[in-house]
């Protein structure tokens, strides 16, 4: 039994490490000299920054900016909002109710790419197009995030809000003031599903936005690698590799988090 | 003013946002999504009301149902694929040393913090037909260079192996964490019986996933038929179309020949097939119960 259980131990991780494999290939890579790039070894001493100084020229950073003005607006919007209507789904009573949650969920069945066409139109005669605002708005309404928020009010405890409306506190206060910073279970992981989400968007922003400079790293990076033979595979790894440090610190700081999130969004 | 009536104000203040901005950026859309169908139009000169030949022309467009018949292809080795494999090393994760499995863990979720094109950034430099490190390597088991993504026949899989490589520790997570709360005496009281290894996988874990497999399968399947962003980077649909998928073909007709109306009629055509296949899908998992 355990003989079996390191074998397995010893096969899980050489697998771990050959999935991770191309994420090596993609950091050592980068550091290396155009010449030297399809080389299998690792020359520690031949090492140059030059990719990466190739690459300011690209304008990637004006991107990486741009990614984070677009995800970071898209996130905390977002958070706002679907925790209101969350709050008011879950917790409030009113005449509409169960009609307003049913149409709202009925949106998560329309997929981005059947609406995509008609979508681009109206944001372009909303005046968005080639605009921060074309890249941000439309991405911030979804029913999924109200959905998460409905559920994990449900679960909240109701005595805070009584006591709260016996101190006279109205409803929107008591939510801005009580409900809303105790509502970090839901926001985080919810902040990690946005953010990388949106990070990650490449259709919409290839759809909406033509101005070279808003364009977004998804967007930049697609242009690097399509630029043909010209550019040099260790230039577009470096930039490729500038583009995941957002994410990778995402990821490497919320990590606990993250698994919580997919807790959440597998089973309930 | 009573408490019910500010409550009920309350209540609407706090959905406005969405209410208005689902109804301009999702409703709305999916509606003017069917009335542009029945037109022809370019995007730049008014539109002409053509009734529903639009959908005569998609019924008659080869190129089109061949990109439907590529995203059936797709979804039907992925969708197992990735089920399967994320199930396997959920299982198998589960059964290693606890030391370890933080590790491992982090090895296979990493490619989760790689965004879909820098995905398809590393794997074209990996698959490069003339001095990638992939050819490299069969070079030394002696086996003659590949195209891969530049082969008519090798592409697809090589697309496919992308988008598993990159979902393969994010869903094996949601399975790891339902096999986590399934409780120990069930596998006690099954090996008082007998059942062990195998068969206590088959009688109890298996039965006790079931919702969460529906629910990966379901998941996975709706974005299988929207598959985009590493065909968009790596081929472009190519070559000769052999990677040509729906969405791929709607964004061609509708921002590279602008054909507005016609790729509307398309969108809408792809929604009713995502919407049957889910249908199906629901239906097909409840009546096993």
């Amino acid at each position: 039994m355990t003989k079996n259980k390191r074998l397995l131990t010893i096969f899980t991780i050489a697998c771990g490490i050959l999935i991770v494999l191309p994420i090596f290939f993609l950091v050592i890579s980068s550091f290396k000299a155009p010449e030297e790039v399809f080389k299998p070894n690792l020359n520690i001493t031949k090492l140059t920054m030059e990719n990466f100084e190739a690459v300011m020229e690209k304008n990637i950073l004006r991107a990486i900016w741009n990614s984070l003005i677009v995800s970071t607006s898209v996130t905390v919007i977002a958070l706002l909002f679907h925790s209101m209507s969350g709050y008011a789904l879950s917790r409030l009573n009113f005449p509409g109710k169960n009609l307003v949650f049913g149409w709202m969920i009925s949106t998560l069945m329309v997929p981005f790419t059947v609406i995509m066409i008609p979508l681009y139109m109206v944001t372009k005669n909303l005046g968005m197009a080639n605009s921060y605002l074309g890249l941000i708005v439309p991405m911030i309404f979804n029913a999924y995030g109200i959905f998460l928020f409905r559920q994990f009010y449900k679960d909240f405890p109701k005595e805070l809000e009584e006591a709260a409306y016996m101190e006279g506190l109205s409803i929107a206060r008591t939510f801005f003031r009580i409900v809303l910073p105790l509502s970090k279970p839901m926001m985080i992981p919810l902040t990690i599903g946005f953010f990388t989400a949106n990070w990650n968007n490449y259709l919409w922003p290839l759809i909406i936005n033509q101005k070279e400079e808003l364009w977004v790293v998804q967007v930049a990076l697609a242009n690097i690698v399509g630029g043909g033979y010209e550019t040099s595979w260790s230039i577009v790894l470096a930039a490729a590799l500038l583009c995941a440090v957002p994410t990778f610190i995402v990821f490497f700081s919320m990590q606990k988090y993250l698994v919580d999130g997919i807790k959440t969004s597998g089973i309930k | 003013m009573n408490f019910k009536r500010k409550e009920t104000l309350t209540a609407y203040g706090f959905l406005l946002p969405n209410l208005l901005g689902l109804t301009v950026f999702v409703f709305v859309p999916m509606v003017y999504a069917f009335y542009v169908s029945l037109h022809d139009w370019n995007a730049l000169s008014p539109k002409v009301f053509i009734g529903f030949d639009n959908y005569k022309k998609l019924a008659e467009d080869k190129d089109w149902w061949q990109s439907v018949y590529r995203t059936f292809i797709f979804t039907i080795i992925y969708v197992p694929l990735l089920v399967g494999s994320s199930l396997f090393f959920a299982v198998v994760m589960n059964n290693i040393k606890k030391k370890f499995e933080g590790l491992a863990r982090t090895l296979f979720l990493l490619p989760f913090a790689i965004t879909s094109v820098i995905s398809a950034v590393i794997w074209m430099f990996l698959y490069d037909p003339r001095n990638g490190f992939i050819n490299q390597l069969l070079d030394l088991l002696g086996i003659p260079t590949q195209q891969f993504l530049g082969s008519t026949s090798q592409a697809m899989i090589a697309i496919i192996i992308v988008i598993l490589w990159i979902n393969l520790g994010y869903n094996m997570m949601i399975f790891l964490a339902a096999i986590k709360e399934i409780p120990t005496d069930y596998y006690e009281a099954a090996q008082i019986d007998g059942a062990t290894g195998w068969r206590a996988f088959w009688n109890i874990t298996l039965p006790l996933l079931r919702p969460t497999t529906i629910f990966i399968l379901i998941v996975t399947t709706i974005g299988s038929f929207q598959v985009f962003d590493q065909i968009m980077v790596m081929t472009k649909g190519g070559p000769a179309n052999s990677t040509m998928v729906s969405v791929l073909y709607i964004y061609k007709q509708a921002f590279e020949f602008l054909n507005m109306g016609y790729a509307s009629a398309l969108a809408v055509v792809l929604f009713l097939i995502i919407f049957v296949l889910s249908l199906t899908q629901l239906r097909m998992y409840s009546d096993k119960d």
